[in-house]
């Protein structure tokens, strides 16, 4: 009976594990400064990867943010769970009574901090390397987007990252698995950018590709309620 | 017990009859729709003969939407009850439905070679949304084959299910992609097709429904032999 008073109420398991996870990062910095830097550097390799030097690519921009956004979400979201699995603390999380659908809502809300610290530098590098026409009038919209495809990241990723932890060569098989899973996003994510980029905006076409987003992080809410519980069964 | 009675039942615990009838069903139902969509179903006046391999390829896609739902289904039921033959079921459903949508791929694209005059049409939302799905059911395998015991039962059902999540996104990419080429057979209105090609269609359908459920059977009689010898000889190596 004392136990169940005791046990904290889940918002505030919810906040403590945040907050761990953001202490941890505020300390070592690790991880948003590598997927920073690394989604630098792809961004440049795109640029000679075209074997053009024109400088304007405006009509790629919703590709190349989005391709390069989603290979930075496989890194970070590699590294979600790697300091408690290394440290042990994953350990005493589970054995503590925090119902796995908040181990998984705070690991998704880290994931969703860390990707848009990362596209508040992606998003500005874009429209400076490659976009030569009307770009900086649709920062709202692509940061919009970018929201919300961060939701549906942080809710698949979490997942992947979850069956990834316990495999053999788990480095390797998170990208498999992950990988496959955000092509509708990058689909969704460059469309919905290229239909405010570079002229006139299509507002129709925006609002189709952000409910087709929204409708991806609906479903994948919904499967990661129903089989969280099962990831960490053990 | 006397032994034929013994035979019975074992072949009765293995389901080695329903695997035998499904396999006739299937041969039955393939001869007559491939006569049927060779011989009988009326040429399509745009199109000419290459228009048949419509019978298969989407018979084919749609059965394999099915396969899949079957796979997320035992996976859900695995998890619920953490009965070995619900995952036996959804790996096999799983390993068919890949043969499958890579036949959706190949046949569609025969179908973009004579219909636009490439192999592969990125425009196309079907053909590459199944190439999407093929490569999430590819990662299952490779997921399954990282982890062991009791994990990988567990995850395989997880991934069964999360995989599934595609298959509805494969579906509706046809109606929401911009840029689209491929036939729209069936709208919200009904068959986009008259009946004397209905009906081909639909036998091709059933066709590619009852070989799905034969090929499940004799994959499920297989495991569950294996899995009947094994307590065999470890109740022979205990006595």
């Amino acid at each position: 009976m004392s136990m169940a008073v005791n046990r904290p109420r889940w918002t505030r398991q919810l906040a403590g594990l945040i907050r761990k996870d953001l202490r941890l990062e505020l300390r070592t910095k690790e991880t948003v400064m590598a997927m920073v830097l690394f989604s630098i550097v792809t961004l440049t390799i795109m640029q000679f990867g075209f074997g053009t030097r024109d400088d304007d690519l405006t009509r790629f921009t919703g590709g190349l943010m989005w391709v390069t956004l989603a290979f930075t979400a496989v890194l970070g979201v590699g590294r979600s769970y790697v300091a408690e699995r290394e440290q042990r603390v994953l350990d005493g999380i589970l054995a503590s009574p925090v119902p796995r659908v908040v181990l998984l809502a705070a690991k998704a809300i880290a994931i969703v901090i860390y990707m848009a610290i990362t596209e508040l530098v992606v998003i500005p590098v874009v429209g400076i390397f490659f976009v030569k026409g009307p770009y900086w009038d649709s920062i709202g919209w692509i940061a919009l987007v970018a929201l919300i495809a961060n939701v549906c990241i942080a809710l698949s990723g979490t997942l992947f990252s979850g069956l990834a932890l316990f495999t053999r060569a788990r480095d390797l098989i998170l990208p498999v698995l992950f990988l496959p899973a955000l092509v509708p996003v990058v689909i969704a994510g460059a469309g919905a950018t290229h239909a405010v980029v570079g002229g006139p905006h299509d507002m129709s076409e925006y609002r189709g590709y952000c409910l087709f987003l929204v409708g991806y992080a609906i479903l994948f809410l919904l499967v990661c309620i129903a089989t969280y519980d099962a990831v960490f069964d053990d | 017990m006397p032994s034929s009675t013994t035979d019975h039942a074992s072949r009765r615990v293995i389901g080695a009859r329903a695997a035998l009838i499904w396999g006739v069903i299937a041969a039955v139902l393939v001869t007559v729709a491939s006569v049927g969509v060779f011989l009988v179903a009326p040429e399509d006046a745009d199109q000419g003969v290459i228009q048949r391999i419509f019978y298969f390829h989407v018979a084919i896609a749609l059965v394999s939407l099915v396969i899949f739902a079957v796979a997320c289904v035992a996976g859900i039921l695995y998890l619920r009850t953490r009965n070995v033959r619900w995952d036996d079921v959804s790996v096999t459903a799983i390993r068919i439905g890949m043969l499958f949508s890579v036949l959706v791929i190949i046949t569609g694209s025969i179908w973009a070679k004579a219909s636009w005059g490439t192999w592969w049409v990125w425009a196309d939302p079907r053909l590459v949304t199944y190439l999407i799905v093929v490569l999430i059911y590819a990662a299952y395998f490779v997921l399954r084959s990282s982890v062991d015991d009791d994990r990988r039962l567990r995850y395989s059902a997880i991934y069964a299910i999360a995989g599934f999540v595609s298959v509805p996104l494969s579906f509706y990419s046809v109606r929401i992609a911009q840029s689209f080429v491929h036939p729209v057979v069936f709208t919200s209105g009904g068959a986009n097709m008259p009946g004397s090609m209905l009906i081909w269609f639909l036998i091709s359908l059933a066709a590619m429904l009852a070989l799905f459920i034969a090929l499940l059977e004799v994959e499920l009689v297989g495991r569950r032999t294996e899995r009947a010898l094994r307590a065999l000889s470890l109740r022979l190596e205990s006595s």
